[in-house]
């Protein structure tokens, strides 16, 4: 029997042994990553020189500063997707925001998938369904945080990109980009007014107008839901809503279900909570926000799309499902939606640059207001915190900063900072949490790409025309309503689909194929080439800067669902959003004249991210997909990915 | 009725004013402890306890002979029915003490709506209050439509703490003006409602204590005196038919659920007055 003495130096001993970095993983070791999606690198290092950005300058003084290698192509979900999984898109499946059916060549979501359940009950104008709706993520490969939770180590993971529904595997999750709204969009807003012009004949991407007739200062309309799955003709839910505005004050009253909000023009309100209703005892929770737009001559009335309701949400969100409600419950309602800031109001017209401003900030401050509440419970294991305005902010704003843009407007010039505001913000989080650095956390700042102005829009779909390898239907058309409507998929042997994708038409694969699979690979090689030397005619430079072929990615698990070439165009030149969706254009490269001005969907060595740690990485990471690797080496993980 | 309620607020406002910074619980658990004993000794004082024991002993029997006799079938119906027959006298026998009852505890039930029904505002929340018109109200001299305009004169002041939000809404279809207004400190407030010459009152609380809360000022009336006695009501010749606010109701934790404070009360009250009965010696 040990003596007393020696049972102490044993236990002693063991706590030694316990608390060692091996194959079982450090579980004392704290990670903190705060993700900003789309802080270029560039403009950081310009504001640190500025000493606009003191924490971050001091973070990188004490430890290190580099640009991040980004995804190909770099859109946000392949870069995040990169990230958590330690492979490129070959690996994980996410080649673009969005892929193509090759059997019916209908473009769709690429991260997620929302499928209903198909055995249904029917009775009479009723049915049932006998099996619960279907979320299912696209995403393949292990997660990062995996193999630390598998060891013991707790991980907590805020709104990361392309995780909806979220894995499950942390101990706890929000889910992030790719979160839908209940339409099961990325956000789709409604617009209630009184003009009858202004709106006519247009459809608003991203939006609904409706047009509302007050009735002595009353007016009632409805909020929408997605199609009721308990009747059988599914017509879609809603849920009315009044507005008595004053007869002679810019003011109005706004009623939903038991609901009231009084808004003055120009003012928001807070979270509305909103029950659309199935049948009697089903039915739905949402949440909206009013704004209020103007009152006379015409009314305006903007409202947020309908967001799952946190307390109570209509798909998976959280990790374990009770966090979402605790979030609520403790800093307030949110939008849980993936890419809450509106930019798809202010790209129609219904936002100016003051509403999207304003409206970006309220989606900004409520993910910078929920990260104290989650900074203060983490203690140990990894933290990573996303945070997405700085995106959104910079596609929205970023011309304000270039007044070579073609979109540039003198009226431009006062938004001039918001991007670098939102990098101040960002900032004062990392302010925030460098006295866990100083308590020996390892702090690690990083972005999934950069950003530059976008100013010529490439056409990939009619220069793939013009090159002989696609054939319209009708060449003079004027006005193609795209999603290939005027494509003749008899004569063409390439497309294009999303902002880099370009496909060859392979007999077998594609619904029309024409392409012998044998001439698949030759082919895209050819184009590849060719692409290299297209010239933009405004300015004389090469408009393509980096191909690959998709046999040039190192993880091949899922090649097959990508596309063929992926398109690295030049810095200032993105693929259009016409040409995304199917659209043949009268050029090939256009000036790009819309609000949404900036852009990283380019050569992905034009657009480095940031990474910036707090002491230098135990194994440096020089891509994005290095990272998880870099970040599992410090509790002593190795061995990630597993190919 | 103005003077019953003016006396009751007072007795429950310090009856209860010990619990206010407690959870809601506490306070709960002491009210109905309190009102079950009450209600025994009502139920005791009110009620025939000699018939009642002997009821209940004759139901007791015929649940003994069902027990005994469980193979007899006939005999087994024929308790049934003695069964319902005496629950029947049983509950012609409750009838007197019920009505008793019923009547203090529609007061007390009405006071404790008030305490424990809302939840006060927070700092940094926003609010509506709203004031209804009475039909006619353009005739009043108190309501003169200001020049030109067919809106009443009205404006709503907010003591330092509370802060008007935005001009009122003018709804002519509801007769109806609505505020918003934003709470910025804790404290008790009193909102004054001018209309034309007249002045109108109407609390506001911005607390987080358990207190009398009133949601609503009505105008007088029986009913809305016996239902809504949590404020003095307006006076009956007001153009005002009610100033409402909009406090949140509020909910009470029931072993983690969140449950109306009412079910939380009557589930305590039974349980207490079952407890007691053989203490106090009541036959319920």
């Amino acid at each position: 029997m040990p003596s007393r003495r020696q049972f102490l130096g044993l236990a002693a001993l063991a706590a030694v042994e316990c608390g060692r970095p091996g194959d079982g993983g450090d579980n004392r070791t704290s990670v903190i990553i705060l993700g900003f999606d789309g802080m270029d690198y560039e403009l950081t290092k310009r504001m640190m020189a500025e000493g606009r950005l003191p924490n971050l300058s001091r973070l990188a003084a004490q430890g290190a500063f580099q640009p991040l290698g980004t995804s190909m192509p770099p859109q946000s979900p392949v870069a995040w997707s990169n990230f958590i999984t330690g492979m490129d898109a070959g690996g994980h499946g996410i080649f673009d925001f969005i892929h193509r059916d090759p059997k019916t060549m209908v473009p769709f979501l690429s991260t997620s998938r929302a499928e209903p359940s198909e055995k249904k009950l029917k009775l009479g104008k009723y049915q049932v369904p006998l099996a619960p709706d279907k979320v299912e993520l696209l995403r393949y490969g292990q997660p990062f945080w995996e193999p630390l939770e598998k060891r013991g180590i707790h991980t907590t993971i805020m709104r990361m990109p392309a995780n909806f529904p979220p894995s499950g595997s942390a101990r706890r999750e929000l889910s992030g980009m790719g979160t839908p709204d209940i339409l099961g969009t990325y956000g789709t807003f409604s617009y209630y007014t009184t003009d009858p012009f202004t709106w006519a004949g247009k459809d608003v991407a991203g939006g609904k107008v409706y047009n509302v007739g007050f009735n002595d200062g009353v007016a009632h309309g409805l909020l929408y839901g997605p199609p009721n799955p308990f009747l059988a003709d599914a017509p879609q839910i809603s849920a009315p809503f009044t507005v008595y505005v004053d007869p002679d004050l810019p003011v109005a009253k706004i009623v939903v279900g038991d609901e009231e909000r009084v808004l003055k023009v120009g003012e928001w309100s807070d979270w509305v909570p909103v029950t659309l209703a199935l049948v009697p005892t089903q039915k739905v929770n949402v949440i909206a926000r009013f704004y209020l737009k103007a009152v006379r001559p015409d009314f305006g009335l903007y409202v947020t799309p309908l967001n799952l309701d946190p307390r109570h949400p209509a798909m998976p969100i959280s990790t374990p499902g009770s966090f979402a409600g605790e979030l609520a419950s403790s800093t307030g309602l949110f939008y849980t939606q993936g890419m809450p800031e509106d930019t798809k109001a202010f790209n129609g017209h219904v936002f100016s640059e003051e509403d999207f401003d304003t409206q970006a900030q309220m989606a900004g401050g409520e993910v910078l207001r929920q990260y104290p509440y989650v900074l203060d419970r983490f203690r140990d294991g990894l933290l990573f915190y996303y945070f997405g305005n700085g995106d959104l902010v910079s596609h929205m704003m970023w011309r304000a900063m270039d007044s070579a843009h073609p979109a540039y407007k003198p009226t431009d010039a006062p938004f001039a900072d918001a991007v670098k505001k939102v990098y101040e913000r960002f900032d004062r989080v990392v302010g925030e949490t460098l006295p866990r650095v100083d308590a020996g956390a390892l702090l690690v700042v990083m972005s999934d790409h950069g950003f530059t102005s976008w100013r010529r829009a490439f056409h990939l779909n009619t220069w793939l025309e013009k090159e002989g390898y696609l054939a319209a239907l009708d060449p003079t058309l004027k006005d193609d309503t795209g999603l290939f409507t005027n494509v003749d998929w008899s004569r063409t042997r390439a497309y294009a689909v999303g902002l880099n994708g370009l496909y060859i038409n392979v007999a077998g694969r594609e619904r029309d194929g024409t392409v012998d699979p044998g001439q698949r690979e030759a082919l895209a090689t050819e184009i590849g080439e060719k692409l290299l030397q297209a010239v933009d005619p405004k300015t004389g430079r090469r408009a393509v800067t980096k191909v690959l072929r998709r046999e040039e990615y190192r993880d091949r698990g899922h090649l097959d669902i990508g596309p063929d070439l992926v398109v690295g165009y030049a810095k200032g030149t993105r693929g259009s959003n016409e040409s995304a969706l199917g659209k043949l254009m009268p050029e090939v490269v256009t000036d790009n004249t819309e609000e949404w001005s900036g852009d990283h969907c380019m050569d992905p060595d034009t657009v480095p991210g940031i990474l910036v740690t707090s002491r230098p990485l135990r194994k440096p990471a020089a891509r994005l997909q290095d990272l998880a690797a870099a970040i599992l080496a410090e509790f002593g993980v190795e061995g990630f990915p597993r190919r | 009725m103005i003077l019953v309620n003016r006396a009751l607020r007072a007795a429950f406002d310090r009856l209860l004013w010990p619990f206010h910074a407690l959870p809601p619980i506490v306070g709960l658990v002491a009210v109905s402890l309190a009102v079950s004993i009450g209600m025994l000794y009502v139920f005791k004082w009110t009620s025939n306890q000699t018939k009642l024991e002997a009821v209940k002993r004759q139901i007791h029997a015929c649940l003994f002979e069902i027990r005994l006799f469980r193979d007899d079938v006939p005999a087994i119906l024929r308790a049934q029915a003695e069964i319902l027959r005496h629950n029947s006298r049983y509950l012609a026998l409750s009838l007197v003490p019920m009505l008793w009852m019923i009547v203090p505890l529609v007061f007390v039930i009405a006071q404790l709506q008030f305490h424990y029904g809302y939840r006060g505002l927070r700092p940094g929340e926003d609010f509506i209050v709203k004031v209804r018109l009475k039909e006619g109200w353009e005739r009043s001299g108190a309501a003169a439509s200001s020049q030109g305009s067919s809106r009443p004169a009205a404006t709503l002041e907010a003591p330092a703490g509370v802060m008007v939000a935005t001009p009122a809404v003018w709804m002519p279809a509801e007769r109806e003006l609505a505020w918003r207004l934003r709470a910025q400190e804790w404290g008790d407030y009193e909102l004054k409602l001018r209309l034309g010459d007249e002045e109108y009152a109407k609390t506001a609380q911005v607390s987080a204590a358990v207190r009398r809360r009133s949601p609503v000022r009505l105008a007088g009336g029986l009913l809305n005196e016996l239902l809504y006695p949590a404020e003095e009501p307006l006076p009956r010749d007001s153009p005002v038919a009610s100033i409402a606010l909009g406090y949140r109701e509020d909910s009470i934790s029931l072993f983690g659920w969140p449950a109306p404070w009412i079910v939380a009360f009557f589930a305590l009250s039974v349980a207490f007055a079952f407890a007691l009965r053989g203490r106090l010696g009541v036959t319920l």
